[in-house]
């Protein structure tokens, strides 16, 4: 679904070079649900962007359900976004402007579907996160949790092959994060391939499989004691 | 406090903003000062004065009909007879033209027969003894004709009068050296002189164009009833009975000789209508500029309004940082300040420029004079102190915004 | 997607209305003052006779000499005297011609209750009917033979024929002209070209239609005046004969001259004439001649007033800056939305996308800019009298074409005010958003 191979990524500035990825490999299959953890500064935002091609990389190649996305133009990868990639951002990113229908509206929008296959996944997206009931309020009548369950409502509306999360429950408490994994683990249930990008071991551990980043590069799990030792505390069974 | 460096470095992130508001303030000082340069040059036309007394005076525009182009004398002189006996008349002339009318006769004149070009350019008026008081103009020097001086002239056979009476500016244009009274001069290409028996204070021209600047108070006088078919009554009222002989005044013509046109438009008119008639342009043309400078004044103060508080809007955490770091309200009040200041000043130096270029373009283009300086120094001043005062409301929300900013997250 | 677009524009303008009114306020005065002053630009600067323009020719010859001429840029005088005029009138070497000028007459009705009194009246020779387009409601002009008979009819206009004749076909009745009787011959329909380039020199290009047209050799015999200018360059002498023989200049002339070989023969026989006026001792200088068609000739005699063009410009560096200042306030505007943009583009909204939500936003403002304009532009038209000769301010109209270029001007120009604050949305990344605070 998803292979990064040998990919870098810098930022130049007039005065240095970053390198943000550096020589990265990754590979996804289809429905798997993949939690990427990392100290902060790692480099698994970069790696969510690139994956969701929101910006482009330096080197190497990327394999996006078998297609080499690097010489796609903008309008491609545009396309590619709206019809294979559902996003979940940390801040919701609902458009403050538009009520929780219109919000969900916006990628099947771009897509030119005929109003009444908008409305009813609209609809059934709702639906399934619960706030069907709430479709003419605005983002700011509600809380943060149903804000972030209309953000995957709209992830959800135009059935992405991939879901791209970005510390999905950072800005909510414990009782609504974990009502947003439930729903994220019900979604990879029923085949979507899922990448959620997490500091947090807790939501790590949920995830079918960890993939870890420390300065750029992904990092073997079992070479790293420490984190072992966490996820395995967090799984409740640690090695004794 | 004015750190102008740091506010500049901000500045080049906005570029597109900034350059948009100097732009605006450039264009706005050039055309400015350009619309008030005219809006200045009409409205000291329109107060030229005549050179009579205004009030209590009104023309009344005749011709005959049925009767040969330049044999109107006797009729001419019966109209007079009959004006000048009217209850509410003081006095009344039968005049080619007058000041302000739009049409008129004008000619070289010389001191010198032989000179092979005119020393001076004036306007001629025909009329008799009563001119002078009719009109109210001024004497300053010498006599007014006396009526065994006025002859009847076919308006294509004028003789050369022997006695003229000039207006002061003229008089000074033939002898700048001296009194002109007594002295002679030669109207057009004539080789028979003229002795100038009188100088009126002032008398301006029947034209108020631009073309008629040059000689627009060169008048003179001479003593020749026309009679030609065609002439103009200018008729002085005894004071407050304008209204009534403006009705009784081409009755009673009328009522003398049926055979005549008095045009219903512009036939009869109060000074003041004619006044109005003949500035209506320049008046209007300074309405129209006056009009077009507040506008975008306004327009311009808007424009800096809306894009500072956007500006302040987009900043609101950096001056929470500000003031957690101990700004004062004061302080952020006066960054916005002198960034606009900064902004201004750019834009009135090129402005400056624009609107002595729009100048001088104009000045190629139309007869038009040079911009003088105060106008740029007063528009410059003028543009800085409306950006400051366009900055002062977005600059104190500014100023209000709370260093709690600081710890919110976007 | 346009509708959604129109939706979502109207939408964010109204979220903001005080700065939405703002830009709608400014394009509409800017395009309120630059259509108002525009009206009048294009009335005075209008071509009074299309079909025409290119074929009928002023004649000019300088009969004054390099003294008088260098005054005005070695420019023959404006009109002609009545020795060429005449002349050229013999000569015959165009396809039709004729001299013309405003003749002092007034008209005495048949009616004693009534007074008498003035209209526009014209002298000029048979072909200036054909070479003119004049319509006729009843009758025709009269004919070469009646110039050379100084025949005494006249045609007269449509509303004249109204006043006198209610409006009833008064062909071959009579019309009394400075107390003398002319039989009427035809009726002309409205002629009312607009600026009135036969007679430029006299009426500055605006003055009332002609409703009396009678033949110039009868008007001439009758020694009747030029309601006109007349210029001379030295005393005429004294009486109408004197008058007539001197140099003074008072008579306008057109040639009708149908093809440019045409005009180059005229041309050159202009040149042969002044020449033979130097051999015969009038002229102490070499030809100096002119031929200009109506375009050149209203271009020359700068017909369009200085006012008109002022204002204009004035006008148009305002709407200049009206747009300048909306530039800055959809950037303003567009740039505050850039979260909701990047989101926009996150979600797979092609740039191409992008451009057209906010130039599609930016058109709703023109609109209702233009709308505003509209209403400033009536009330302008209505208030140009402020500012211009009754003669012309009544040509300032504000019909089908001018609004319709009312609403093009002001959408066209708020969509290009738009183009760079689009851009600048268009460019905002979509990764932009995802990147932690």
């Amino acid at each position: 679904m998803l292979k990064m191979t040998h990919l870098s990524k810098v930022y130049r500035t007039e005065v240095v070079e970053t390198y943000a990825l550096r020589d990265f490999n990754i590979n996804v299959n289809e429905g798997e649900f993949v939690a990427v953890t990392g100290p902060s500064g790692s480099g698994k935002t970069t790696f969510l962007t690139i994956a969701g091609l929101l910006e482009t990389f330096t080197g190497g190649q990327y394999h996006l359900d078998g297609v080499e996305v690097s010489n796609l133009n903008d309008n491609e990868r545009s396309r590619i976004r709206n019809e294979k990639i559902g996003f979940i951002f940390q801040a919701f990113n609902l458009i403050p402007d538009l009520n929780v229908f219109d919000n969900v509206e916006v990628p099947l929008r771009y897509r030119g579907m005929k109003a009444a296959e908008r409305k009813e996944r609209i609809m059934n997206a709702l639906e399934r996160v619960g706030l069907a009931s709430r479709a003419k309020h605005y983002p700011a009548e509600l809380s943060g949790g149903q804000q972030q369950r209309v953000a995957i409502a709209r992830a959800l509306a135009g059935s992405p092959r991939l879901l791209l999360a970005d510390e999905p429950t950072g800005n909510l408490d414990t009782q609504m994060a974990r009502g947003v994994m439930e729903l994220l683990e019900e979604i990879h249930r029923e085949g979507a391939t899922i990448v959620m990008v997490t500091h947090d071991p807790e939501l790590a551990a949920r995830a079918q499989r960890n993939v870890h980043i420390i300065d750029g590069q992904v990092v073997d799990l079992a070479e790293d004691p420490r984190f072992h030792h966490a996820v395995h505390a967090a799984r409740g069974n640690a090695p004794a | 406090m004015l750190q102008i460096k740091p506010i500049l470095a901000a500045l080049k992130r906005h570029k597109a903003g900034t350059i948009l508001i100097a732009m605006q303030i450039a264009l706005t000082l050039a055309i400015v000062c350009n619309a008030i340069f005219i809006i200045h040059q009409r409205l000291d036309r329109v107060q030229r004065p005549t050179g009579m007394v205004e009030s209590d005076l009104m023309t009344i525009q005749n011709r005959f009909v049925g009767t040969e182009e330049s044999k109107a004398g006797p009729l001419v002189k019966a109209d007079l007879q009959a004006l000048r006996q009217l209850p509410g008349v003081q006095d009344a002339v039968a005049l080619n033209s007058y000041p302000l009318r739009g049409g008129g006769w004008s000619t070289g004149v010389r001191t010198d027969p032989d000179a092979k070009n005119s020393k001076g350019h004036t306007t001629q008026y025909f009329g008799d003894e009563h001119t002078l008081p009719t009109l109210a103009v001024k004497l300053i020097a010498g006599r007014n004709f006396r009526a065994d001086e006025i002859v009847e002239a076919d308006p294509q056979a004028i003789p050369d009068p022997a006695v003229i009476i000039v207006s002061k500016a003229l008089a000074e244009k033939m002898y700048p050296e001296g009194s002109a009274l007594g002295k002679t001069i030669y109207i057009g290409d004539s080789k028979s002189p003229s002795t100038i028996v009188g100088i009126v204070e002032r008398l301006q021209v029947p034209w108020n164009g631009t073309w008629s600047d040059t000689f627009y108070e060169n008048s003179l006088i001479q003593p020749v009833q026309l009679t030609s078919a065609f002439t103009n009554y200018v008729i002085r009222t005894k004071p407050g009975q304008l209204a009534d002989v403006l009705k009784a005044a081409p009755a009673a013509l009328v009522k003398a000789n049926r055979m005549r046109v008095i045009p219903s438009e512009r036939g009869v008119r109060t000074f003041a209508q004619v006044r109005e008639a003949a500035y209506k342009g320049d008046r209007g043309m300074a309405i129209l500029m006056g009009v077009v400078c507040l506008v975008l004044l306004g327009i311009t103060a808007a424009g800096i309004v809306g894009l500072t508080s956007f500006w302040v809007g987009q900043r609101r955490k950096q001056i929470g940082v500000r003031r957690a770091l101990g700004a004062t309200k004061h302080d952020i009040l006066s960054y916005f300040l002198t960034e606009n200041l900064l902004i201004g000043i750019a834009g009135v130096l090129i402005g400056a420029f624009l609107a002595v270029g729009m100048n001088l373009w104009l000045v190629t283009q139309f007869e038009m004079a040079r911009l003088s300086a105060v106008y740029v120094v007063v528009g410059v001043i003028a543009l800085l102190l409306l950006g400051q005062g366009a900055t002062l409301a977005p600059a104190m929300r500014a100023s209000r915004v709370s260093p709690v900013e600081a710890t919110r997250s976007v | 997607m346009f509708a959604y677009y129109l939706q979502l524009g109207l939408r964010s303008l109204r979220k903001n209305p005080l700065l939405t009114l703002l830009m709608v306020l400014a394009i509409g005065c800017g395009v309120a003052a630059s259509m108002t002053t525009y009206s009048v630009f294009r009335a005075t600067s209008n071509n009074p006779i299309p079909q025409k323009s290119s074929q009928l020719f002023v004649p000019q010859i300088d009969n004054w000499g390099p003294d008088a001429s260098q005054d005005n840029k070695g420019e023959p005088p404006n009109a002609m005297t009545y020795t060429d005029a005449i002349n050229l009138m013999r000569d015959k070497r165009a396809t039709r011609q004729t001299a013309l000028f405003p003749a002092a007459v007034s008209i005495v009705p048949a009616d004693p209750q009534m007074l008498p009194f003035r209209e526009t009246s014209y002298a000029w020779y048979a072909d200036a009917f054909a070479m003119f387009d004049i319509p006729f409601l009843y009758g025709h002009g009269w004919t070469a033979d009646e110039d050379a008979s100084h025949a005494a009819v006249a045609v007269i206009g449509k509303k004249l024929n109204e006043k006198l004749f209610n409006g009833a076909n008064s062909v071959g009745r009579n019309i009394n002209l400075n107390g003398r009787d002319y039989r009427i011959i035809g009726v002309a329909n409205t002629w009312n070209p607009e600026p009135v380039f036969y007679d430029v020199i006299n009426t500055n290009g605006f003055d009332d239609p002609i409703e009396v047209f009678m033949p110039f050799t009868r008007a001439v015999e009758l020694q009747t005046t030029t309601n006109g200018n007349n210029n001379c360059s030295k005393d005429p002498g004294k009486g109408w004969d004197a008058w007539i023989g001197s140099e003074c200049v008072w008579l306008g002339f057109w040639a009708e001259l149908p093809s440019k070989e045409k005009a180059d023969a005229y041309r050159q026989y202009l040149n042969g004439y002044a020449a033979e006026q130097q051999r015969s001792g009038r002229f102490r200088w070499a030809p100096n001649t002119r031929l200009r068609n109506v375009t050149e000739w209203l271009e020359y005699q700068k017909v369009v007033p200085q006012e008109a063009k002022v204002s204009l410009l004035v006008s148009l560096g305002f709407l200049l800056i009206c747009l300048v200042n909306t530039v800055g306030l959809l950037l303003a505007k567009f740039m505050k939305r850039s979260s909701e943009i990047g989101v926009r583009r996150a979600l797979g909204a092609p740039r191409k996308e992008i451009y057209l939500q906010f130039l599609i936003e930016a058109a709703a403002i023109g609109l209702a800019g233009g709308v505003v304009g509209l209403i400033l532009t009536g009330l302008g038209v209505m208030g140009i009298s402020l500012v211009f000769e009754p003669d012309i301010a009544k040509l300032a109209t504000l019909d089908v074409s001018l609004v319709l270029l009312t609403m093009l001007l002001a959408v066209l120009s708020t969509v290009l005010a738009a183009f760079y604050p689009t851009w600048r949305a268009a460019q905002v990344q979509p990764a932009w958003q995802l990147k932690s605070n």
